[in-house]
C-alpha cells in the first residue's frame, strides 16, 4: 500500500477543480497558447471598398466635429468607427465642456493660457491651449443646438447633424491600417464586426479621431481604447509624442473593475459646461503615497483621508498647492474625460490605475507640426486624445477640456483636411498593396494556432500596471518592464490567434497596446528627470536646462523604434 | 459576472451597438452576452436599452489587476 | 350552503387570478429591479390575468351563472375589465416612464425606439394586440349603439364581442411569451392554459347555441320586418 504522502498531488477532487476552471479560462478566450478552432470560413471573407475625400477615423467628440467640418467645407467626407457614434471611447463618459465665455470671465485668453503654463511647467503647446480657449463657445453652442446638453447619451445629439448632412457612417468597423502611397496618406483598412468581411477605404485626407488608450484597465471605461490610431499612424511614419505622461487616475478596492458603480452617477449625469478653473491635479502624487506609505486608505470610501505630509514626492507648483479636489466633484470633467475628482483623484479611492496605460488627455498622440492638426504624413491629421497637441500639458490643468479640446481641434483639423483633399490628387492604391493589407488584416484567423489575445492582454497588464513600472518609475525597473515587452512585441504580437471577428479586434488592439508600452517606457526612461505627471525616483527633481523639451517617438527604416526631443515652444523639424 | 442578464429583450440591436467592447452580439433575434470577459462595466447598454431589459452586476468575470491594494 | 359555494368560488378566483400569477413570480428567476419597476410589472402581469379571467366572468362559465346573478357577473366583468384594459392600454407607456427617474435614454426616445421595431414579431404581435384592445374597450363602451346595427342584435354583438377577446388574448399571449420579462416557462403554460380554458368555455357556450341559431336569426329577422 503506498502512502499518499505526497503533500503536494493535487487531490482528484481539487484535479477536477482546476481543470474546470482552466476549462472556463479557455472558453473566456483566455487561454495561452491554444489551436485555433476558427469560427469562420476565412477563404470566403469579401472585401469592400469605399472611396472619399476626407475619412475621418473615430465616432468620439472630435471625429464629430471633424466630420461635419470637413463636410461644410467641401469635401466629401465618411466617418468610420469601430463603435457607434457617440456612445465608443471616452465621450460618453466626459461630461464637463470647458467654455471660454468673454462675457463672463474676469481674465482674458491670455491669462487662461499663462495660468495653464504656469501649472503645466511649461509642458502644454501654448498655441494649442488658447486655440481651446478662442474655439470652445462656437463648439458649445452647436452642441447645444444639437441638443448635447439635453441627455445623458450622445448617440441622438451626434446624429442630428451627421443625418441632416446624409454623411456616410460606417459603425463596428475596426480600422487596423493606414494606407500611404507616394509618401502621403491614400486611405484606410479594416473589417466589420458584424460580418465576414474587411473594409477598405480610398481617402486623399484621414483624420484620426481615434482616442487614447490604455492597457484595458480596470475602473475607467478605456476598454475599446487601445492607442490604434497612434500606432497605424506609427507604422506608416508618423510621429508620436506625450507616452512618459501618467493619467493617475484610481477606483475603488472592492470591485475594481465596475466603472459606473465607481464614478458614483457621473456616467448618468447630463452633460453641462464649465468656465475657467485651473488646477495641478496630478493623481501621480496617491501612488507615490501608496509607494511609501502601502496602501493609502485602506479603509475604504468614507474613511478618514490622509493629511500627514510624505516626504518626497511629485513637484507641485506653489501657486497651485492645497487646491484638493472638491469631495464630490462638480459637473466640471477633469479634463472633460471622465471628469470630476470623485473616485478618480481623491485618495479615498483605494487602488491606483484605474487608467493604466493612459497618458494626460490631449497629450499623448501624433505629434502636430502646425497649429492645424496636421501630422508629418502628408494629409494625416489627427484630433483630440489622438493628437499630441499638449493642449493641457503633461498635467491636467483646466476641468472640462478634453471634451472642449476635443471638439476644438476636430473642427480644426476637419476644415485642414477638407482644405488639403480640396487640392490633392485621388489616390492610387495598387491591387497587389490592397491584397496584402487583408492578408495581413486576415492573418490571426488563419493561424492553426497560437497566443489568446485575451492572455497576452492580462500578461502586458501585469508587466505594466503594477504601481512599481509606469508610476513611481525607475530606470532599472522600466529596463526589466521592456524586456518583457520586447518578448511579447517579438514573440507573441506575430502569433496571436482569432477564432472570430470579436477575437481579431481583441488580436490587433493587443499589438497596439504592446506597442504603446514599449513607447511609454522608452519615453519614460529618455526623460531623466521628474515633470508633472511624469516622475521619476532615480531623477526626482525638475531639470529645466534640458528637460524643457517633449519626446518625439517615430519608426526608423530599420523597423527600430526611434527617440528624439522637441524643445517646448518649437515646432518639429 | 459583469452584464447579468437580459430579460425581456425586444431585439432593436441598440445595446449591441452602444457597448464599446463589443460583449453584445445577436441570437435568433434576441441580444445575448457573447463575450462577458470583456465588459467594462460602464452600463451604456442598460442606459441605450428601451426596455430596460439589462441587469448589471459589479464583479468581474476574469481576475483584475490592480497595481497596489 | 349557497353561501359559502359563493365563497368557495370567490376565494378560488382570487388564488387562480391573482395568486397564482403573483407566486409564479415570485419564483421566476428575473431579476430584481426598483420598488416602482417590479410594481408596474406585476400590475401589468395582474392586468393581463384579469383580461384571461373575463373568460370565467361571463354567461360562458356555467358554474358562475348558478352560483351569481347575471348582472353580478356582468357588473364584475365590467369593472375588472375597464381596469385591466386601462392598465395595458397604459403598459407601452408604462415600459418606459421610469426612465424619467434616472439617467440613460429619454422616455420619449425609448418608446419610439420601442414601438418602431417592427422586424421584431414580438413587438408587431404587441402593437396589434394593443390596437385590438383599444377597439374592444371602445366598441363595449359603445355598445348600446352598436348592438341594433348587429343582424342578429345581441348574439351577434356576442360574436363580435367574443372575436376581439379571443384575438386579442391569443396576439397578446404570443407577444407575452416572445418578449416578457416574467413570461418564463411557468407563467406561460399558467396563461395558455387559462387561456385555452376560456377558449373552451366560449366555443361550447356557441357550439351549444349553434342549432339555435337559424331559428333565432328568424326570429328576430322577423321581428325586425
Amino acid at each position: 500500500m503506498t502512502a499518499p504522502n505526497d503533500a503536494t498531488a493535487p487531490t482528484r477532487r481539487t484535479f477536477l477543480a482546476l481543470s474546470g476552471a482552466t476549462a472556463g479560462l479557455a472558453s473566456l478566450g483566455m487561454a495561452a497558447w491554444a489551436q485555433n478552432n476558427v469560427e469562420i470560413d476565412v477563404d470566403a471573407v469579401t472585401n469592400t471598398t469605399h472611396a472619399t475625400d476626407v475619412l475621418v477615423i473615430g465616432g468620439g467628440m472630435a471625429g464629430l466635429f471633424a466630420a461635419v467640418k470637413a463636410h461644410d467645407a467641401g469635401a466629401a467626407t465618411m466617418i468610420v468607427s469601430k463603435g457607434r457614434l457617440g456612445s465608443s471611447g471616452l465621450t460618453p463618459f466626459g461630461k464637463g465642456f470647458f467654455v471660454f465665455d468673454p462675457a463672463t470671465e474676469t481674465g482674458t485668453i491670455g491669462d487662461f493660457v499663462a495660468a495653464v503654463s504656469r501649472s503645466a511647467l511649461g509642458t502644454n503647446n501654448p498655441v494649442y491651449t488658447r486655440q481651446l480657449a478662442e474655439h470652445s463657445l462656437d463648439r458649445a453652442r452647436e452642441l447645444t443646438d444639437w441638443g448635447f446638453f439635453d441627455q445623458t447619451l450622445a448617440n441622438r445629439p451626434f446624429m442630428r447633424p451627421i443625418t441632416e448632412r446624409a454623411i456616410p457612417l460606417l459603425e463596428r468597423v475596426v480600422i487596423t491600417h493606414l494606407i500611404k502611397e507616394d509618401g502621403r496618406i491614400a486611405g484606410a483598412a479594416g473589417f466589420r464586426l458584424d460580418a465576414e468581411e474587411t473594409v477598405t477605404i480610398r481617402a486623399k485626407s484621414v483624420i484620426l479621431c481615434t482616442g487614447a488608450g490604455g492597457f484595458k484597465p480596470n475602473g475607467f471605461p478605456l476598454g475599446d481604447l487601445t492607442h490604434d490610431g497612434s500606432i497605424m499612424a506609427y507604422q506608416i511614419g508618423a510621429k508620436i509624442t506625450g507616452k512618459e505622461w501618467n493619467d493617475g487616475h484610481s477606483t475603488r478596492s472592492t470591485n475594481p473593475a465596475a466603472c459606473y458603480d465607481g464614478w458614483g452617477d457621473m456616467f448618468e449625469r447630463i452633460p453641462s459646461t464649465n468656465g475657467v478653473e485651473v488646477h495641478h491635479d496630478l493623481g501621480v502624487d496617491i501612488n507615490y503615497r501608496a509607494y511609501m506609505t502601502g496602501n493609502p486608505v485602506a479603509g475604504g470610501p468614507g474613511a478618514e483621508q490622509p493629511t500627514d505630509e510624505i516626504a518626497g514626492g511629485p513637484f507641485v507648483p506653489e501657486e497651485f498647492k492645497n487646491r484638493a479636489p472638491p469631495e464630490g466633484g462638480g459637473p466640471g470633467g477633469k479634463g472633460g474625460a471622465p471628469g470630476g475628482p470623485p473616485p478618480g483623484f481623491s485618495p479615498g479611492a483605494n487602488v491606483g490605475g484605474a487608467s493604466a496605460g493612459m497618458a494626460i488627455h490631449k497629450s499623448e498622440g501624433l505629434v502636430p507640426v502646425d497649429d492645424r492638426c496636421a501630422s508629418n504624413i502628408p494629409g494625416l491629421y489627427a484630433a483630440g486624445d489622438a493628437l499630441g497637441s499638449h493642449m493641457a500639458g503633461g498635467i491636467y490643468t483646466q476641468i472640462g477640456s478634453s471634451l472642449a479640446g476635443s471638439a476644438v481641434q476636430g473642427a480644426i483639423a476637419g476644415e485642414a483636411a477638407a482644405e488639403y483633399a480640396g487640392l490633392a490628387d485621388t489616390p492610387v492604391i495598387p491591387d497587389a498593396r490592397i491584397a496584402e493589407i487583408v492578408a495581413e488584416i486576415l492573418a490571426p484567423l488563419r493561424r492553426e494556432a497560437g497566443y489568446g489575445p485575451a492572455w497576452v492582454t492580462q500578461t502586458l497588464q501585469g508587466i505594466m500596471i503594477p504601481n512599481f513600472v509606469l508610476y513611481i518609475k525607475k530606470g532599472t525597473m522600466m529596463q526589466a518592464a521592456l524586456a518583457y515587452v520586447e518578448e511579447l512585441r517579438d514573440h507573441h504580437a506575430p502569433m496571436l490567434r482569432a477564432a472570430n471577428m470579436h477575437e481579431l479586434r481583441l488580436a490587433f488592439e493587443t499589438r497596439n497596446m504592446i506597442l504603446s508600452a514599449e513607447m511609454k517606457l522608452r519615453a519614460s526612461l529618455m526623460r531623466t528627470e521628474s515633470r508633472c505627471s511624469h516622475y521619476r525616483l532615480d531623477y526626482p527633481e525638475l531639470d529645466d536646462e534640458n528637460w524643457r523639451a517633449w519626446i518625439n517617438i517615430h519608426q526608423s527604416a530599420d523597423g527600430s523604434m526611434q527617440l528624439e526631443k522637441q524643445p517646448f515652444d518649437a515646432w518639429p523639424i | 459576472m459583469t452584464i447579468k442578464s437580459i430579460n425581456g429583450c425586444i431585439g432593436c440591436e441598440e445595446c449591441v451597438k452602444s457597448c464599446p467592447c463589443d460583449v453584445i452580439r445577436m441570437e435568433r433575434g434576441k441580444a445575448v452576452i457573447a463575450y462577458p470577459a470583456d465588459c467594462q462595466i460602464c452600463h451604456l447598454c442598460r442606459m441605450y436599452c428601451p426596455v430596460d431589459a439589462i441587469e448589471m452586476a459589479p464583479e468581474k468575470s476574469i481576475p483584475v489587476i490592480v497595481p497596489w491594494g | 350552503m349557497k353561501l359559502s359555494a359563493r365563497t368557495f368560488a370567490i376565494i378560488a378566483g382570487v388564488a387562480i387570478f391573482v395568486g397564482l400569477p403573483l407566486l409564479f413570480y415570485a419564483l421566476g428567476d428575473a431579476p430584481r429591479r426598483t420598488i416602482l419597476k417590479e410594481a408596474l410589472s406585476i400590475l401589468t402581469l395582474l392586468a393581463f390575468t384579469m383580461m384571461l379571467g373575463q373568460f370565467f366572468l361571463a354567461r360562458s362559465n356555467e358554474t358562475l351563472l348558478s352560483l351569481f346573478r347575471p348582472p353580478q357577473i356582468q357588473k364584475v366583468h365590467k369593472v375588472i375589465a375597464y381596469t385591466a384594459i386601462g392598465v395595458i392600454f397604459l403598459h407601452p407607456a408604462l415600459i418606459v416612464l421610469p426612465r424619467f427617474l434616472e439617467g440613460g435614454i429619454r422616455p420619449w426616445d425609448a418608446f419610439v425606439t420601442m414601438i418602431t421595431d417592427w422586424g421584431n414579431l414580438g413587438i408587431v404581435l404587441g402593437l396589434v394586440a394593443w390596437g385590438v384592445m383599444v377597439v374592444l374597450g371602445v366598441t363595449v363602451f359603445f355598445r348600446k349603439n352598436l348592438i341594433p346595427r348587429f343582424t342578429l342584435r345581441y348574439r351577434g354583438w356576442r360574436y363580435f364581442h367574443g372575436a376581439l377577446a379571443v384575438s386579442f388574448t391569443i396576439l397578446a399571449l404570443w407577444h407575452s411569451i416572445a418578449l416578457g420579462r416574467h413570461t418564463d416557462l411557468a407563467m406561460s403554460v399558467f396563461f395558455v392554459t387559462l387561456a385555452l380554458l376560456g377558449f373552451a368555455l366560449l366555443a361550447r357556450l356557441y357550439w351549444a347555441a349553434a342549432p339555435k341559431k337559424p331559428s333565432n336569426a328568424l326570429i328576430s329577422g322577423g321581428a325586425a320586418t
